[in-house]
Formats: C-alpha cells, sequence, structure tokens
C-alpha cells in the first residue's frame, strides 16, 4: 500500500455512527469491503472478533457494525443501529464469535469474515487501525495490505516472466493510472500474487480480461470503502 | 505547487510561498489529492459540519441514556440546571455543554463525526458551535469564516497525526482528547481574528496542558471518562485561547509539544493505552460497571 498524504477530511472525519471509530466504524468498513469483496449477497456468514474486540464487541456495538457492513451498509448509516434487525427480516445467517486465543502477529482489533454462497466463499482479515481506517491484512488466504481508499484487484499468477507486464498492459488499454503495484510470493508453489491499486473505479469487463492473461490464475476485485464500485 | 510538509514550521512557510490564506491552501490541498474540486471539499467540510450540529442539538434536547448505563444525559442536565452557573458567560457554559452533549450522543450509538475520534468528537465542535451561537448567529456551515476555524483545527490534527498519533490505543488521550483540545484552540483563535502561526501557537499551550493523559476508559466503553473528558478539554482550549489573545506564548514550540506527546506516549504501559486494563478502569467501582455490562 503506498503511503497517503493525510488532509483535513481524514481528520474531521469519518461521519459515524458510535460509539467507537475503531471499534464501530472500523469493523463497519471492513465487513463492507467483505461483501463487496465477495460479490455481494451471501447465504451463510460467520464473524470472528479478536483481540480487544473480542471483549468489548457488545458495548461497541462492533456486532451491529459488523452485521451492517455484510448488508452492504456504510459507517456513516443510521441504518446501522437496527442493522441486527434488518438481517433478520432479511432471513440471514450470521454467526458472531469471540475469539480469545488470536495469533500474535494479528493486530489487537481484528475482526475475520467468512462468508458463503453455494460453492463460493470469501475469507477477509481486517484490522481497524483507529479514527475508522481499516486495513485488509488477508483475503482468501493471501497476505495483503490494502486500506480500501483506492480500488484495487488481487491478481494470483504463475510465478513466471511477463505477467506482470501483461497486467501492466491490460490497465493500460483500459486508461487506468496505476497508484501502486506489489508483488508477493505466496506459500503455494510457484504461485505469486500481485496486488494493484488504481486510481478511479473499475469497470466490469476488467476482471475477466486479467483473467484472460497468460498464466493469471484467479482475480480479486476490492472496491473501494467509499461506497462506490460495483454493488 | 508542492503539497507536503512534515511539520508547522514548513507547513506556515509553504502556505507563506503560496500567496494564498491557510484556509485555501489546505482545502487546494486536500482537493488535489482526492482529484476533486475545492469547492467540493468546502461542501463536505460543511455538510460535516452540519451533522455535528445535529448532534449537538439531539444531545442537549432530552437525556442519553447509553446501553451499559454509564452515561446519563449529562449534557441535558447542565443545559437545563435552574442554579446559575459559576462562570456567568454564555459561551463558556455552551462549550462545554455542547461538547457534552456530542459525545453523549456518540456514546449512544447516534451519529457523529470523529474530530479526530469518536471519543474525542465533541471538543472542536463543543467549542465552535458555542462561540457561533453566542457571539455570531448569523454565520452557519456556509459560512467561510466558521468552515474556516474548522479548517484550522483539522490542520492541527493532521500535524499531529504526521508525527505523532490520534489514537488513545498507540499515545493514551493525550493522542484523542488531548488532540481535539489544540484542535479546538486553534479553530478558537483564528474565530477570535488572530492569525493561523498564533493559532498554532495557541494549540501548543491546549496541547501542553494535556500531556500525560490516560486512556483507562471503564468496560473498554467509549464513555468513562471519554464524555466528561470533552468538557473539560472544550475548557482547556478556551483557556488556551484566552492567554494566547493576550499575547502569551507557549515556551515550547508547537513542533516540539507534538515531539513530547509522542514520547510520552511511547513511555506509557500498555495498561493506560486503551486496554482497559489500568487507572479508572482498574479501580473497584470501574471493575464493578465491567461485571455488570459485559
Ligand atoms: S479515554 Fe481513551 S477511549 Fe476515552 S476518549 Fe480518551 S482515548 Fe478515547
Amino acid at each position: 500500500m503506498s503511503e497517503r498524504a493525510l488532509g483535513l477530511l481524514d481528520i474531521f472525519g469519518p461521519v459515524m455512527i458510535g460509539p467507537s471509530s475503531s471499534h464501530t466504524a472500523g469493523v463497519a468498513r471492513i465487513a463492507f469491503l467483505a461483501r463487496k469483496i465477495h460479490g455481494g449477497p451471501f447465504d451463510r456468514a460467520r464473524v470472528l472478533f479478536h483481540g480487544s474486540l473480542a471483549s468489548t464487541w457488545k458495548g461497541h456495538g462492533s456486532d451491529k457494525a459488523a452485521i451492517a457492513g455484510l448488508l452492504g451498509i456504510l459507517p456513516e448509516d443510521a441504518r446501522l443501529g437496527f442493522a441486527p434487525e434488518l438481517a433478520k427480516r432479511e432471513g440471514l445467517n450470521i454467526e458472531l464469535v469471540p475469539v480469545f486465543d488470536s495469533p500474535e502477529r494479528y493486530h489487537p482489533n481484528t475482526v475475520v469474515l467468512e462468508l458463503e454462497s453455494g460453492e463460493r466463499r470469501t475469507r477477509v482479515r481486517g484490522a481497524s487501525v483507529g479514527g475508522g481506517k481499516v486495513r485488509l491484512q488477508s483475503i482468501n488466504g493471501f497476505k495483503t495490505e490494502l486500506d480500501g481508499a483506492l480500488e484495487a484487484l488481487l491478481v494470483l499468477h504463475q510465478d513466471t516472466r511477463g505477467v506482470i507486464a501483461g497486467v501492466a498492459a491490460i490497465l493500460a488499454a483500459w486508461g487506468f493510472n496505476i497508484a501502486s503495484m506489489t508483488s508477493h510470493r505466496t506459500d503455494k508453489g510457484d504461485l505469486a500474487l500481485l496486488v494493484v491499486e488504481v486510481d478511479g473505479i473499475v469497470a466490469s469487463g476488467v476482471v475477466p480480461a486479467l483473467a484472460g492473461v497468460q498464466g493469471v490464475k484467479d482475480v480479486v476485485y476490492v472496491p473501494s470503502a467509499s461506497g462506490g464500485g460495483r454493488l | 505547487m508542492n503539497w507536503k510538509f512534515s511539520n508547522a514550521a514548513e507547513l506556515l512557510g509553504r502556505i507563506g510561498e503560496s500567496g494564498l490564506g491557510y484556509a485555501e491552501w489546505l482545502i487546494a490541498r486536500d482537493a488535489f489529492n482526492a482529484g476533486i474540486e475545492a469547492e467540493a471539499v468546502r461542501a463536505e467540510i460543511g455538510r460535516r459540519m452540519m451533522i455535528s450540529r445535529n448532534a449537538i442539538e439531539q444531545g442537549v434536547a432530552s437525556p442519553k441514556r447509553s446501553f451499559s448505563g454509564l452515561t446519563e444525559g449529562a449534557a441535558f442536565k447542565v443545559a437545563s440546571s435552574p442554579l446559575p452557573p459559576p462562570v456567568a458567560d454564555r459561551f463558556f457554559g455552551l462549550a462545554i455543554t455542547y461538547a457534552l452533549a456530542v459525545n453523549e450522543v456518540n456514546a449512544c450509538g447516534g451519529r457523529v463525526v470523529a474530530f479526530p475520534t469518536a471519543g474525542s468528537s465533541g471538543i472542536v465542535p463543543g467549542v465552535l458551535w458555542a462561540w457561533r451561537d453566542a457571539r455570531e448567529p448569523g454565520l452557519n456551515a456556509e459560512s467561510k469564516r466558521l468552515q474556516d476555524a474548522f479548517v484550522a483545527a483539522s490542520a492541527i490534527g493532521v500535524l499531529i497525526a504526521q508525527r505523532a498519533t490520534l489514537a488513545g490505543a498507540a499515545g493514551g488521550c493525550q493522542a484523542e482528547c488531548g488532540s481535539a483540545g489544540a484542535m479546538a484552540a486553534a479553530g478558537l483563535a483564528v474565530l477570535e481574528g488572530m492569525d493561523f502561526a498564533d493559532a498554532i501557537d495557541a494549540a501548543a499551550l491546549s496541547l501542553k496542558n494535556s500531556l500525560g493523559l490516560a486512556c483507562d476508559p471503564v468496560a473498554g466503553l467509549v464513555e468513562v471518562p471519554c464524555v466528561k473528558r470533552n468538557a473539560f478539554l472544550a475548557a482547556n482550549a478556551i483557556t488556551a485561547v484566552t492567554l494566547a489573545r493576550a499575547g502569551v506564548r507557549s515556551a515550547i514550540p508547537f513542533d516540539e509539544v507534538v515531539g513530547a506527546m509522542k514520547a510520552i506516549g511511547d513511555a506509557m504501559p500498555a495498561a493506560l493505552k486503551e486496554t482497559a486494563e489500568g487507572g479508572l478502569a482498574a479501580t473497584p467501582t470501574g471493575r464493578a460497571w465491567k461485571e455488570r455490562i459485559l
């Protein structure tokens, strides 16, 4: 993730439903992103609260926040307070689980979301790092470091020459300005993960185009947390 | 234009070179970084000012009670008290009442603007909206003068965030409510007609007086001591501007005070950084509340 300059609206904001920017607003934002990464509605979801969230989630409304995000409700939307009722009315199956023995590498305010629709599964681990800001640290088992400020694409590919150039060429052809591009080796043999953040909103044709690049195994679209994106 | 700065001295230098006013320059910087028009940044600032105003109205209209029971309508009590306050000035009374109001609305799951965080969200709007009501009722969220005060306050937050932290979990409450007090001082200073450089010095005065403030919330909830602390830091900001307006300078410049805040935050034990394991949270009464709530 590239370092972004802090501005006035980072300090005077976010607009949010209380009581805690890190335990309420940040959690809602991570869950919101998880739904988007999943591609929208789901059949079942599990929310795991780690670290300080495990002990204070009730008083901070982290439960309402997570459910709200999973319903596609942003942290500043007053419906956040009634999210559990909305979920019940829609008949959604959302399980909330506090976890007290988290791995040490987890950030003290970590939430993990597991979404399921039929065969499709999505697992997102996010850290709420203060002031409502978040970092997505793992998506479907891949290490990431995204803050949801920009749209991003995760490209899982064979670790061979030419793939990165192919991806860059497609993004250029679609007119995207690449804000950052980082490559990670994975523990899955010869596979590597390319994380690309772009300016603007990713058009729906980009994902299949990237999936067609030789050597690319999978492409995950991570929309921005501001409510833009495709859903 | 170069939009980078890492401390107050550099920020003042950049603004000086540009020939723009401080608010114009800072808004242009936000607009540049977000790729939008300056007008859109101003509109968003105005929108957030109105949301903070609505929280004030809500908080004083009726007693706010939180899920935990720790928050019990302090703003309403102060606003409707029949007894004359010890300080007769309307601005002062409104400032502490409004600061309480916003934070009680936050504690009860209402809508606020984190400024810089949710736990400290009452301080800046409390002071600046109270000044508007008591001194210049003709101003509103679209008035450049009132907006610019929110800009000055936000700029102080940017400066602190760049060199230290605004998170209680990382730096204790000096980083949250302490920073908000400094931000409110800068906003109030420009409303009182001081220039931006002097407003930064007023912020230094306020920040110095909150160094070392622990983050020790009872049961880990953003209520005790947070809600009432918003009122106290509002008073702190007003005191700072009372001194600064009379020409009293901070003996330690703003940038160095921020450095001191960072060093103190780093030296603080984890028990005093939002873990709810020390301080007020660890008192017998604090623990009893925790048992009852969680
Ligand atoms: S005591 Fe802690 S939680 Fe409460 S306002 Fe201060 S920093 Fe935030």
